[in-house]
């Protein structure tokens, strides 16, 4: 009998290798790449391993049609083409419904058996062959992929002739994938003793390619009679490194080298002696004098930079762990304003002496909590991933042309936040897709590219992370959604109503402009969804748009959920929290600007505007110091779209609060979404303004 | 017959036959609820006010990083509030995985009851609901009123907590 946990363990794999598989496979039919065709590859054959590890035979034998039919590809016997990606896809779903899904065995056979028809036609696979024709897929690289190391020094005068020798550096390199590259600039002279129109560079490039070596002579055709170029084929020694792939992991003297820190020649130098010494390269290359210690440093953090590039993802740690480590990290740093407020029962010495040491100690818990915090932070590329295939799906399905482009995928968020930020992202792009992207002819009537495009941004700025759904399409249509919005009573007819008010209506339940509600979307449900979904995750999504120059839908999200800027506030002997994002301002009103409503309660104007008011003692039924708005402060907050003021004793400050969850719920109140533990150790209430003026409501 | 003096007999004997309580006090009478339910004993200190709660849910304290919520004991079994003072201590038990804290006069010990010697009370005339009382033990000649933690919230005030 397999470990349950064995299987667990697989599942998750599993769940991984497909999530980069759709990517991948998408990817491979906007471009025909052997490197994701290998990807690819690689991962089916993963999936027939660990399958077959874990017993489950039936989709250990499926992926091995696919992975013939990969291999008969790659080899060159099988043309990849449109049927070829369709057939991946929905093998890939079958993986998806075979593992997680609960439909029937007999279902699940009867579309086995279609897919490997189509495997069988497609390829030339087979359940007969069975064994390993292709399991040591990277070692095949070496007969699809040549090394060749080109070394070439032009002649000074080169330039004389019209020949640019970037262009043919250039040339060369677009036959295949640099993967070394190095600037010899030994015979540079002197600054003063330069002359601009000589070329002084030597080249050496390794280069990873399919092409001939005569495709490499080729590039140099015009200029081989005076230069010296050196074409090495260097297969074998790099295809036995690291059995297949040559180390991408860079050595030391090469970064310094190609930060120009020190010279080939040097390094070359340094490399011997260290042979014959056995000291580090970079203390040797400092008492040569070659380099500074500073230099050396700054090539060790770039190697230390291109080491974790390569070894990210490895420790998988539960969540709830890491909350208990922020839990007593709080602990210290509570522990630590208490031993402050000692510090000041001291004498002025020792409470200087005492102070000084907690103010280093302070510095170091404050970064530990920083790390602790980016434990939790994972990029939001994969997020992103997902989308490959959605756009293709969609774009497929409403004859659309569509080009997706993304950036910032490196951008970093907590994990609970890019959980919960796929399903909106999911809406917006399916709007995107739908409302937004004209059909491709009515694109080349407005002088547009055929295909449309889709751009995903992610940024970080001041502290928040911003992800955008930008799309070239054709814009919010202002003038229809002003007739739907006096249709639905939003607005009075004769309401001048601005831009931007219209666009806050596309978040409105049932606010639907789309003439007719399609398969994909009527927009009525999906962009309140969208808006929903972001306020869960305390986060402001805008819209922005330009007739026929398209639509950027961006959201705000803050860096972390465990983590909110709040405004202390007092009311009485209780503090509470208000989140920075919904305060609008805060103000002492004037006498005369507070009105008691006939049982409504009290307004305040500000600027003309009326205002409900709370007083919160009343609300939360405890005492406050203050009887009198015209002494008390007003801070006024924005909630589900309405302004609400709530009156206060005083403000505290604003501070960064780490949320806690209230165990225990202890209250039925809506306007109370946590707690949160203060320096002194005191417990505030953070107050959740929505749910406030949901109870005001009712 | 068991008596306190039995007290010598093997300690398998013990733990079956009888159980270790930490009792307390409010008011008059001495409570005790089972050790294993007891997390810690902490002193009074500053509870914060929740709104909108039940009105013997006193609020939430602050134990070491966590929010706990705290029930005065005084309220729950309908007793005469007491300002609290120095003897006042915060019981944190484990009430179906949540820690609760309960706020009683006074904690007097951890004592050792005979199983046997614990007897239904289907009539009891305290100022407290019968149904979160397990039993009364007799201990040196006074009487223990033997809580049942899981059920002083009663069923559905756990789920409303469980529920948020």
């Amino acid at each position: 009998m397999i470990d349950a946990t064995v299987r667990e363990v697989f599942i998750q794999e599993a769940q991984e290798i497909l999530k980069k598989l759709e990517s991948d496979v998408v990817r491979l039919e906007e471009r025909f790449d052997h490197d994701i065709l290998h990807d690819v590859f690689r991962s089916f054959h993963t999936l027939k391993g660990s399958s077959g590890i874990v017993g489950m035979t039936d989709l250990s034998e499926f992926t091995h049609h696919l992975e013939n039919m990969m291999a008969s590809v790659r080899d060159g016997k099988t043309d990849p083409g449109r049927g070829m990606i369709d057939i991946i896809l929905n093998s890939i779903d079958w993986i998806k419904l075979y593992l997680f899904g609960d439909s029937g065995a007999e279902a699940l056979s009867d579309i086995r058996g279609k897919l490997e028809r189509a495997i069988a036609e497609y390829g030339v696979a087979g359940p007969s062959e069975k064994g390993a024709p292709a399991a040591e897929a990277p070692a095949e690289d070496g007969v699809l992929y040549r090394y060749f190391k080109v070394a070439a020094r032009f002649p000074h005068n080169v330039f004389e002739k019209g020949i640019d020798p970037l262009m043919i550096i250039e040339d060369l390199c677009a036959l295949g994938t640099v993967v070394e590259r190095a600037v010899n600039r030994d015979a540079l002279p002197e600054f003063g003793a330069m002359d601009p129109e000589k070329c002084y560079l030597s080249w050496e490039v390794l280069l990873k390619t399919e092409k001939t070596r005569k495709d490499v002579d080729d590039v140099f055709l015009f200029v081989s009679e005076e230069s010296e170029i050196a074409v090495a084929d260097v297969t074998a020694e790099c295809i036995t490194l690291d059995g297949g792939a040559l180390s991408r992991e860079r050595r030391l003297g090469e970064i310094m080298v190609n930060k120009g820190i020190i010279t080939d020649g040097q390094l070359l130098d340094a490399v011997h002696e260290q042979e014959e010494r056995n000291v580090r390269l970079g203390d040797l290359v400092v008492q040569k004098g070659y380099a500074t210690p500073d230099d050396v440093r700054i090539a060790l953090t770039e190697q230390e930079k291109l080491k974790t590039r390569i070894e990210t993802d490895t420790v998988r740690v539960d969540t709830a762990k890491l909350d208990r480590v922020m839990n007593l990290l709080g602990e210290i740093v509570i522990g630590q304003a208490a031993i402050t407020r000692v510090a000041d029962l001291l004498s002025e010495q020792h409470s200087y002496q005492l102070k000084s040491a907690l103010y280093g100690l302070d510095r170091t818990t404050r970064e530990l909590q920083e790390q602790i915090m980016s434990i939790r932070m994972i990029p939001i590329g994969p997020t992103f991933d997902q989308f490959r295939r959605f756009v293709r799906d969609t774009a497929h399905a409403l004859g659309k042309e569509i080009v997706l482009e993304m950036s910032g995928e490196d951008t970093e968020l907590d994990k609970t936040v890019i959980e919960k930020i796929g399903d909106p992202l999911k809406h917006m792009i399916r709007n995107a897709i739908d409302h937004g992207i004209e059909p491709a002819a009515e694109r080349e009537l407005a002088g547009k590219p055929r295909a449309g495009r889709i751009r995903l941004r992610a940024y970080h700025q001041e502290g928040n992370v911003f992800i955008e759904v930008v799309d070239d399409g054709r814009g919010l249509d202002y003038p229809r959604m002003r007739e739907k919005a006096i249709m639905m009573g939003l607005v009075r007819a004769d309401e001048e109503v601005g831009e931007s008010r219209l666009a806050s209506f596309l978040f409105l339940p049932g606010f639907s402009t789309a003439k007719s509600v399609g398969d994909l979307s009527g927009r009525g449900v999906g962009m309140d969804v969208v808006k929903t979904n972001i306020d869960a995750l305390r986060g402001v999504v805008t819209v922005e748009s330009r007739k026929n120059a398209g639509c950027t839908v961006r959201v705000k999200l803050p860096l972390t959920l465990a983590i909110i800027e709040g405004m202390l506030v007092r009311v009485g002997a209780q503090v509470y929290i208000i989140p920075l994002l919904s305060i609008v301002e805060s103000l002492r009103p004037r006498v005369e600007d507070v009105k008691t409503v006939e049982g409504a309660g009290e307004v305040i104007s500000v600027r003309g505007e009326y205002i409900a008011m709370v007083r919160m003692d009343r609300f939360f039924g405890i005492e406050a110091d203050i009887a009198n708005p015209w002494e008390a402060l007003v801070v006024i907050v924005e909630a589900s779209g309405s302004k609400i003021g709530l009156m206060v004793d005083d403000l505290l400050g604003q501070h960064q609060v780490v949320i806690k969850s209230m165990d225990g719920g202890v209250t039925a109140s809506r306007a109370i979404s946590g707690a949160s533990i203060l320096g002194d150790g005191k417990v505030a209430l953070i107050i959740d303004t929505h749910g406030l003026a949901g109870e005001l409501a009712s | 017959m068991y008596e306190p003096s039995a007290k010598s007999t093997v300690l398998e004997n013990e733990t079956l036959e009888s159980a270790q309580y930490v009792t307390f006090v409010i008011g008059a009478e001495v409570y005790g609820v089972p050790v294993l339910k007891v997390q810690e004993i902490i002193g009074m200190t500053q509870i914060t006010h929740v709104p909108n709660s039940l009105p013997y849910m006193k609020g939430v304290i602050n134990l070491r990083g966590t929010v706990v919520p705290v029930v005065d004991m005084r309220i729950k079994f309908r007793m005469e509030e007491r300002a609290y003072e120095v003897n006042t201590v915060i019981l944190i038990v484990e009430v179906r995985g949540i820690n609760i804290g309960m706020i009683v006069d006074a904690v007097s010990d951890v004592v050792e009851i005979p199983i046997k010697g614990i007897q239904d009370t289907p009539h009891f005339s305290a100022k407290i609901e019968t149904d979160f009382i397990s039993g009364i033990g007799n201990r040196d000649d006074q009487l223990v009123i033997i809580l049942d933690v899981d059920r002083i919230l009663s069923q559905d005030e756990v789920e409303s907590i469980e529920r948020k």
